[in-house]
């Protein structure tokens, strides 16, 4: 089967079109418009994934009638005309196909913008939002199907290939499919296709046969009392794969949204023999595309090989490595950036408006704005570096700043040392890799960084602690974090130790006895160190300041799961509380408003707490440029972002 | 008797600097979300020039970032920007035109920030992370103490070329100021940290500059923290004593005042209808008494009559009334005209204006709907005089009724009930959420004022509705509870309503299941538990009473609920209720993290869940020659906000 089955990098025929390779960079929230409008921001992010060699981009999801507005800056297809030209032209060069995300959020949008009543099949509250919406009738149905129809007339005139119908996890169409959301005792409840039926019809005639209809389905709602079942999708797929010339496979529901694009405790390609089984309902009538954490060019092969799909959507991937198939092309794709899995910036549906990016290119989403972009293979980069000295430039700290910061400075064409006081490079990055799967994860980037500085020529020295006297020339700290203040157990009979510790010791290396882990940042590492300590079978509790444990990972879309995980896990979440005193073999805990306290028996405390900078040298050296952490400690995304600037800055002079 | 005899202190002018001031009453500084691209709107200036018009005293607009490491959210206006300027003329000549004088409140928000939209670090006096934001902040060296300085000097400067007549530095709050004056946030141990004189250093070299860059012509107001409510931060003495100082340097024009810190204390600083009003005005009070300067006090100020009293009793020299006009920009000239009965008072429910703020969205008001539309005309009605008819007395049909009695047509509005009021009434029958019945009486009282034809006790039927035959007929007919499918025949299984409305009185032990998380459940067990009833309240989500932290209801609840020993038991799915033997019963409940089933053997449950439209009417008119319209929970049941608008919505369309 290997043999005859088609490369990632191979063409596919779609209705009249040529996509150049079977990967797709799907559809997904930005928040890189302005108000309902695609703006340049958009064009530039979406030209940069189709010189990167993306067979097909959906660009992100326009509401099809203007009571739909889902978040902020939800794109609204009346407005889209001509940001969907400029992405048109931009993409035309490289022969992407794209398509224009088409759908309606029904009960799972948001009244907050609109000002105006949710309208869906039937009157039940969105599980999420907890808002009721309003069951639509014949006149709001008729909209809805006008709304799609205009909107792909729009997108075909504007000059794009065609358009993705949304009946994916958040989407009108699906609740139309669903037991759970569509209680209608009309044609439109006995026959839940027919909605659906409707729209395809209505927008095959406003494009004609010559341009894609490409169909986004929920296949499995995860709900398997009333909603969508693979059973059920798979006659779904019989009855519409005639009509649709390309069928995106997704998952997800009400009561699994998380479940669509979840974050590494998912494992990748979950969605495989979903995939494979609608790709046999679909009997060879409609192309069928693999979606669902598929990050790996290996792993996408594998399903292309297994025949499980025709085409892979690798969008977290392409936001990660805009090159992803441009490398693979060149037989480079040991030098994609790999994407984590981390969802820490990446996923954006959230009240703030985040713009989309990426904690290892934090020039994703910032195309318009950033001097520096990766250049494709066998391209030079386009900034424009002065000339380079013979003088090697001296990075402290092969973490991710420095990594990139050197990174960085030699494709740019300096000779760079990187010298590091621990054994092995990667910092804080590696210690953030331990505690499971998941988190072993975040340990690829560190790889990778490594890696690239090694092809580049990048000298690094680890077991070499910088001193003040090492600093002349052109330096860069990335001195990384040091442990913030402590809890101290004045009697001696808790052992208090930092998060830091614990990673590098392992849980077996801890005294017996329960553990509490005080977090007052809410944030991953606290919840990963929980779950890790739990699986080694101690007793564990976790103090928060908040109403629920890792607050933090509302966006990554991990903060239902992670506090289901932890209870399932049995670990004890000390909600609400602040740590008061160490002593006696426990903890006093208090209520952040009531005041109430309460002992917690304690063998070991983990403080998870704020750590402060590692500033010993820059405090000997003054005004060295400095990235990361050893500026205020922040994440991963601050330090690649501010190691990568600091090396245009000495590069092209912009800095002494 | 005019306003101005009955509020002999509202009303009497006040010298402020160069400016004299014609009342007591300041639209003070708060946060609108209007500005685009870090620019102030055309928006900015209708609001600000409809409470101009309304006559408010003073005004202080929201804060002007100066400098770009400050951008804690995303619609900030970026004073440090000189393309703010026109936007600044648009606002101060709008508000000019009113013979309203109008100034520009300068800021760095300093460590009460994130680096999420600047992508750069966040500054602050020491590294030590805010717990809202939670992000550890670059300690800030001395070049960049200097450049913060520069940067209020420079934004001072944009302020007086886009016309304002002053600037306040804001100092409370959130802002870099307040991060160096607190103990709690400064650490340093440079000139710049450890004595009072040290951490307060900062802001007066701010002062100096600003004072430099606006000239003596100009006022310069500072707002200072009376207390922050948190460990180890500024207290009642500090204040004074920084009070003193700000005095002493001969610059400053007044004080403001504030309690809270924005990112820690927000419910202090907002506070809801849950906290006495007048509650911050002990800092006023002390700071009045040190220095000479005029003093503003703020503090969920009402009505006029409560701020005349505390102007009287030298709390303060001028109120700030932020809510109070948001709700209705008319507050001043309605107590000037001794129509202060016609005021919409502010119901401190926080639902849509504070809400919103958190949520990056657009201020608004719950029983406003024009806040936040200011610079949107209405149209002009196509016709006036058209006869229409309103069902249901609820806030979306009083809301319609108002809204088309001003715009010129002769309106009718049937509620089947006694009263006015609707689901607003039995809501507010809750002793801790009594203001909230402003909403309706305020919307009745306009009703009536403009001469909508009300009739209680009128149920409206098809066949009255058609031999009227009107031009529009608007359904706001409400909800009606809805059983859930788990609870069976059960008579002790009740709705928040049944209880509300004295149809059931539970009592001994009773369990709330909250599907909602608002009011509805919170209310109803603090209810209860004050009955004496022993209370759990058990809900799906992973908090009980989540959307009260948006209106900043959850801290004080949770308080008093601790203190009426109400549990709260999450993540659980109610699968099935039965009797036992005795009369009580037993809820079956899935706890889903774990899939593990539990028991409650209650006397009573009350549900908080999802109602279902009284939507007889509308179905029954299908085909009616007259156009219906229905609007609020009649077309899906949610919060009194939909109501409002959708009444005003529909009524402005007829």
């Amino acid at each position: 089967m290997t043999e005859e089955s088609p490369r990632l990098t191979d063409p596919i025929g779609l209705a009249g079109r040529t996509a150049p390779s079977r990967v797709i960079f799907g559809p997904h929230v930005t928040n890189l418009g302005r108000r309902r409008a695609l703006t340049d921001r958009h064009v530039a992010y979406y030209r940069r994934r189709a010189a990167g060699g993306a067979g097909v981009i959906v660009v992100e999801t326009a509401s099809v009638t203007p009571d739909d507005h889902p978040y902020e800056r939800a794109p609204l297809a009346a407005d889209c005309g001509p940001g969907w030209a400029a992405i048109a032209e931009a993409c035309r060069p490289y022969g992407t196909v794209v398509l224009a995300g088409l759908g309606h959020t029904g009960s799972q949008g948001s009244s907050a913008y609109s000002q105006s009543v949710l309208w869906a099949p039937s009157p039940v509250a969105d599980a999420v939002s907890r808002e009721m919406p309003a069951e639509m009738e014949q006149e709001q149905i008729d909209a809805v199907v006008a709304g799609f129809a205009d909107g792909a007339r729009r997108a075909v005139a504007a000059g794009l290939d065609g358009v993705e119908l949304d009946a994916g996890a958040f989407s009108l169409l699906r609740q139309f499919h669903s037991g759970l959301t569509n209680l209608r005792g009309d044609a439109y409840g006995k026959d839940r296709l027919k909605f659906t039926r409707e729209v395809i019809a209505a927008v095959r005639e406003a494009i004609g046969p010559e341009r894609v209809l490409a169909l986004r389905l929920s296949c499995d709602e995860l709900a398997p009392w009333a909603g969508v079942t693979p059973e059920q999708a798979a006659a779904q797929v019989d009855a519409l794969a005639g009509s649709i010339d390309l069928l995106t496979v997704v998952r997800g529901g009400p009561f699994a949204t998380s479940a669509y694009r979840p974050d590494g405790h998912t494992p990748p390609n979950f969605n495989l023999d979903l995939c494979h089984a609608m790709r046999k309902a679909a009997a060879g009538r409609v192309p069928v595309a693999l979606q669902g954490s598929v990050v790996d060019l290996d792993a996408a092969q594998a399903a292309l090989d297994a025949g499980a799909a025709d085409l892979v959507e690798m969008t977290r991937a392409q936001i990660a490595e805009p090159r992803l198939v441009a490398l693979a092309r060149a037989g480079l794709a040991d030098r994609a950036r790999p994407c984590v899995l981390c969802n820490q910036t990446c996923l954006v549906r959230d009240n703030r408006n985040p713009i989309v990016t990426c904690i290892g290119d934090p020039g994703s989403g910032h195309e318009t704005e950033d001097a520096y972009l990766d250049p494709l293979p066998g391209e030079a980069p386009a900034v424009a570096a002065s000339p380079a000295g013979d003088r090697e430039v001296l990075v402290v700290g092969a973490g991710p700043a420095g990594l990139e910061c050197a990174r960085v400075l030699a494709t740019l064409g300096r000779k760079v040392r990187v010298v590091e006081a621990r054994e092995r490079a990667g910092g804080a990055l590696r210690l953030a890799a331990t505690g499971g799967p998941f988190r072993e994860r975040l340990a690829r980037l560190a790889d990778w960084l490594e890696a690239e500085c090694r092809r580049l020529g990048v000298r690094i020295d680890t077991g070499v602690a910088a001193t003040p006297a090492d600093l002349d020339g052109e330096v860069v700290l990335a001195t990384g974090a040091r442990p913030g203040p402590r809890p101290e157990c004045p009697d001696g009979t808790v052992t208090v130790l930092g998060v830091r510790e614990l990673c590098e010791r392992g849980p077996a290396a801890l005294p017996d006895g329960p553990v509490v882990l005080d977090d007052p940042i809410g944030g991953p590492i606290a919840v990963a160190a929980a779950e890790w300590l739990a699986a080694a079978g101690r007793r564990v509790a976790l103090i928060t300041p908040d109403g629920t444990a890792g607050n933090k990972l509302a966006l990554t879309g991990d903060l239902a799961d992670a506090n289901a995980r932890l209870q399932r896990a049995g670990v004890e979440r000390v909600l609400r509380s602040r740590l008061r005193e160490v002593g006696d073999g426990h903890v006093t805990v208090e209520h952040v408003w009531t005041g109430e306290r309460r002992r917690l028996p304690c063998a070991v405390l983990v403080d998870c707490g704020y750590e402060l900078p590692e500033e010993t040298l820059y405090l000997a050296r003054p005004g060295t440029p400095r990235a990361g952490d050893c500026v205020a400690p922040r994440t991963v995304l601050e330090a690649v972002l501010e190691g990568r600037r600091r090396a245009v800055e000495l590069a092209t002079g912009g800095a002494r | 008797m005019s306003g101005t005899g009955r509020y002999r202190y509202l009303f009497s002018p006040l010298r402020l600097g160069p400016l004299t001031l014609r009342n007591r009453i300041v639209f003070s500084a708060h946060l609108t979300n209007y500005a685009e691209d870090g620019l102030p709107s055309e928006q900015h200036a209708a609001y600000y020039a409809a409470r101009a018009a309304g006559g408010a005293g003073m005004i202080i607009t929201e804060e002007h970032s100066t400098h770009p490491t400050d951008w804690p959210y995303e619609k900030l206006i970026h004073g440090f920007n000189p393309e703010v300027i026109p936007g600044y003329r648009r606002i101060t000549e709008a508000v000019h035109a009113h013979g309203v004088p109008i100034l520009a409140q300068i800021n760095h928000n300093g460590g009460q920030a994130s680096g999420m939209y600047s992508r750069l670090p966040v500054w602050a006096p020491s590294p030590v992370a805010d717990p809202l934001f939670r992000e550890v902040p670059k300690a800030v060296e001395e070049h960049e103490i200097r450049e913060i300085i520069a940067g209020y000097a420079k934004v001072a400067g944009h302020c007086m070329a886009g016309g304002f007549d002053g600037v306040e530095l804001q100092c409370s709050h959130s802002s870099i100021v307040r991060g160096f004056l607190s103990p709690a946030t400064n650490k340093r141990t440079d000139r710049w940290g450890g004595s009072l004189e040290n951490r307060a250093r900062l802001l007066l070299e701010i002062v100096a500059a600003v004072r430099e860059v606006i000239g003596p012509g100009k006022v310069l107001g500072v707002r200072l923290c009376g207390d922050e409510l948190i460990e180890g931060g500024t207290t009642i003495d500090e204040a004074v004593a920084v009070a003193r100082m700000v005095e002493a340097s001969g610059k400053v024009d007044y004080i403001n005042t504030s309690i809270g810190v924005a990112t820690s204390t927000l419910y202090m600083i907002e506070a809801s209808m849950r906290i006495p009003p007048g509650y911050a005005m002990f800092i006023p009070s002390a700071i009045r008494a040190a220095v000479k300067l005029p003093v503003v006090g703020v503090g969920r100020f009402k009505d006029p009559l409560q701020a005349d009293r505390a102007l009287q009793q030298g709390q303060a020299d001028l109120i700030g009334v932020v809510r109070g006009q948001i709700a209705d920009p008319d507050f001043v000239a309605k107590a000037r005209a001794g129509h202060a009965d016609r005021i919409r008072t502010c119901l401190s429910c926080n639902q849509e204006c504070v809400g919103r703020m958190g949520l990056n969205r657009w201020l608004g008001c719950i029983e406003n709907p024009r806040t936040g539309r200011e610079a949107v005309p209405l149209p002009e009605p196509r016709r006036r005089g058209r006869r229409v008819l309103v069902v249901g007395g609820g806030p979306g049909g009083l809301q319609a009724a108002v809204t088309a009695a001003e715009r010129g047509h002769h309106v009718t509005l049937y509620e089947r009930a006694p009263t006015l009021g609707g689901q607003v009434a039995v809501a507010a029958s809750v002793p801790s959420r009594a203001e909230f019945l402003d909403l309706t009486r305020n919307l009745a009282a306009r009703a009536r004022h403009l001469g909508v034809d009300v009739r209680t006790g009128v149920a409206a039927d098809v066949a009255m509705l058609r031999a009227e035959n009107p031009d529009a007929v608007i359904l706001a007919t409400g909800a009606r509870p809805a059983r859930p499918w788990w609870a069976g025949d059960l008579d002790r299984v009740v709705d928040v309503r049944d209880v509300l409305e004295g149809r059931a009185r539970p009592s001994g032990q009773v369990v709330v299941v909250d599907e909602l998380g608002f009011h509805q459940a919170t209310s109803v067990a603090e209810l209860l538990a004050d009955r004496g009833c022993d209370v759990e309240i058990v809900t799906p989500g992973m908090v009980v009473g989540q959307d009260l932290g948006i209106t900043l209801d959850l801290e004080t609840w949770n308080v008093k609920a601790h203190e009426r020993g109400i549990r709260q038991s999450t993540d659980l799915v109610p699968m099935g209720a039965a009797a036992t033997g005795d009369g009580r019963v037993t809820l079956t409940l899935q706890h889903h993290p774990t899939g593990t089933e539990r028991t409650r053997t209650a006397d009573w449950v009350v549900c908080a869940v999802h109602q279902r439209p009284e939507d007889e009417l509308w179905h029954a008119l299908r085909g009616a020659p007259f156009p219906v319209h229905r609007v609020g929970d009649c077309l899906a049941p949610r919060r009194a906000h939909a109501a409002v608008v959708e009444g005003h919505r529909v009524a402005v369309a007829l």
